[in-house]
């Protein structure tokens, strides 16, 4: 498929853009990090902290890859506690309000990922239920799933109650939006 | 794109369009990287994005839904499928769902039915996560790390062996690493299996691949009649194959089904019989049958009044297929044959009585 690309690309257009074949390089090793046996591979040539750069970028197509390697690489939990060492939470976090449904697919994955003893009280912070509360109630079925494993697998029933007391109690819908193009 | 309608009722119900599944108005003279559903050639593939329920677009509208399962059942064993009427569909072609026990088997008929030709149309199939529940996204990502946990273990073992080995060369290492290697190996196929190789189901197109040695772990809610996914036949292979019952899409069919959930068009589930499938060879095949032609057909009635209802009833109790055209002119000539000799001590021929003409 990939010997393809570029003569798809001039189809449309008379030259390969530099963001664009760094998008098709970033995607390549996403990709290359679903299979586990890359894995060792990958992890030598540092991949993992090249997708969290990834992470604050403007583009949107480099997150959103980025985010997809790093939901495929987080299941290692080599990879995942690099992710952890750099902050990792805060920069998924982040991107829960992202446009992009993969994006945010990708985020409540990679959070459930990096859930282990140490890191459980950070991802179960009371803004992200909220969050989560408010995607199970998402059109997007995918959304919804996710959003309602996260609550039932990863949350107790108390940390649950609290945030849904939390949000009755706010007068206007603050905090986190549903990706634009979930609907 | 549609605004979707919230669905609550399962993933039978009515489905929505996505984004991620629309494509453009098809060309015959489509390349072949167009994936056809986003507008850049470029997609990232996450746990997300697959699922074990794949939608199949383009199969032409002359009849073939038999066919298309049976394709798709060369990749693993189908545990659902149905007809999307309600999906947007080019002119004179159909759009099905169709739910595989393991996403393995979906990701293999993903990649090798799609763009491929069927019956003159171009097939194009994808994944619907969106179909799953709750449940199946929860079991979708606990498999995947199961299976990505013990590919790394395993890795890890491989390394330990390769340095002890390295560190000490004798006899015992040697044949401790060779068994550790069997293993590797096995792993390594079944891993194979995992990333979509399946490269055993090119070499016979005419047979159901050959089963996997089971897997710890049984994943579903969903319960067939026999509790259990993997059955052992009298051959003592272990299979997961499913085969197609005689599908009927009357609506009176279903209407009898304790699975009906009251939805529109034939909802078409497939269970596991452990008699159903065998590997044998084509002469015992014969003998089987006519042995069973002998015995008549109680094992047919039998069956059919002791088990629970699962699935469309058949309106006629279901002829024996031996799948050759030869064999089914054969078999039911011999079985007509049969009936007429049976019926014959038992019917007294009947006298017409002649009644005397009167004459005038």
């Amino acid at each position: 498929m990939h010997r393809y690309i570029p003569s798809h690309v001039s189809a449309h257009r008379t030259h390969l853009t530099t963001s664009e074949a760094k998008e098709q390089v970033l995607a390549n090793l996403a990709n290359f990090a679903y299979d586990p046996k890359n894995m060792d591979y990958l992890k030598e040539l540092q991949v993992t902290d090249l997708f969290l750069d990834m992470l604050t970028e403007e583009n949107e197509n480099f997150v959103e890859f980025g985010m997809g390697g790093l939901c495929n690489l987080s299941m290692d939990p080599e990879c995942r506690d690099i992710i952890l060492q750099s902050s990792g939470i805060s920069l998924v976090t982040n991107l829960l309000s992202s446009r992009r449904e993969e994006t945010v697919l990708s985020a409540i994955t990679i959070l459930m990922n990096l859930t282990k003893p140490s890191s459980r009280s950070e991802i179960t912070d009371p803004a992200i239920l909220q969050c989560m509360l408010r995607f199970s109630l998402s059109e997007s079925p995918r959304l919804r799933n996710l959003a309602a494993v996260f609550l039932q697998d990863y949350c107790t029933e108390e940390q649950v109650a609290q945030a849904e007391q939390q949000m009755k109690g706010q007068q206007t819908a603050v905090g986190i939006p549903l990706p634009e193009d979930s609907s | 794109m549609a605004a979707p309608v919230s669905n609550s009722s399962g993933c039978w119900g009515v489905p929505e369009v996505y984004k991620h599944h629309e494509q453009r108005k098809v060309c015959i003279s489509r390349p072949k990287y167009r994936e056809g559903r986003n507008a850049k050639a470029v997609k990232v593939y996450t746990i997300n994005l697959e699922s074990r329920y794949l939608m199949v677009q383009g199969v032409p509208a002359i009849g073939v839904m038999t066919e298309l399962i049976q394709l798709c059942a060369l990749y693993g064993a189908v545990e659902e499928y149905r007809p999307l009427d309600e999906y947007p569909a080019e002119e004179f072609t159909e759009v099905y769902l169709v739910k595989f026990q393991k996403l393995t088997s979906a990701r293999a008929a993903k990649r090798r039915m799609d763009e491929k030709s069927f019956y003159g149309g171009v097939l194009h199939v994808c994944y619907v996560p969106e179909y799953e529940t709750v449940e199946d996204t929860r079991l979708k990502l606990q498999d995947r790390r199961r299976y990505i946990l013990r590919a790394v273990h395993n890795k890890a073992k491989e390394k330990e062996q390769k340095e002890t080995a390295e560190k000490e060369p004798t006899m015992s290492s040697d044949t401790a690493t060779t068994s550790e290697r069997i293993v590797m190996r096995h792993d390594k196929a079944s891993d194979d299996d995992n990333t979509g190789e399946a490269s055993n189901v090119s070499k016979h197109p005419s047979f159901p691949p050959l089963p996997l040695p089971p897997r710890e772990y049984n994943y579903y809610g969903h319960k067939t009649q026999h509790g259990t996914v993997s059955t052992e036949d009298k051959m003592g292979t272990l299979h997961n194959a499913i085969i197609v019952t005689k599908q009927q899409p009357a609506p009176s069919s279903s209407s009898s089904q304790t699975s009906s959930d009251g939805h529109k068009g034939a909802k078409h589930r497939l269970t596991s019989k452990p008699s159903a499938v065998r590997f044998v060879p084509r002469s015992t095949n014969l003998e089987n049958r006519k042995r069973k032609m002998d015995e008549g057909h109680s094992l047919t009635d039998a069956t059919r009044n002791d088990e629970p209802l699962i699935g469309p009833k058949l309106p006629e109790p279901p002829k024996l297929d031996m799948e050759d055209e030869s064999l089914n002119t054969t078999v039911s000539l011999i079985r007509n044959t049969m009936k007429q000799v049976e019926s014959v001590p038992d019917l007294k021929p009947v006298e017409k009585k002649v009644k005397p003409r009167r004459r005038i």
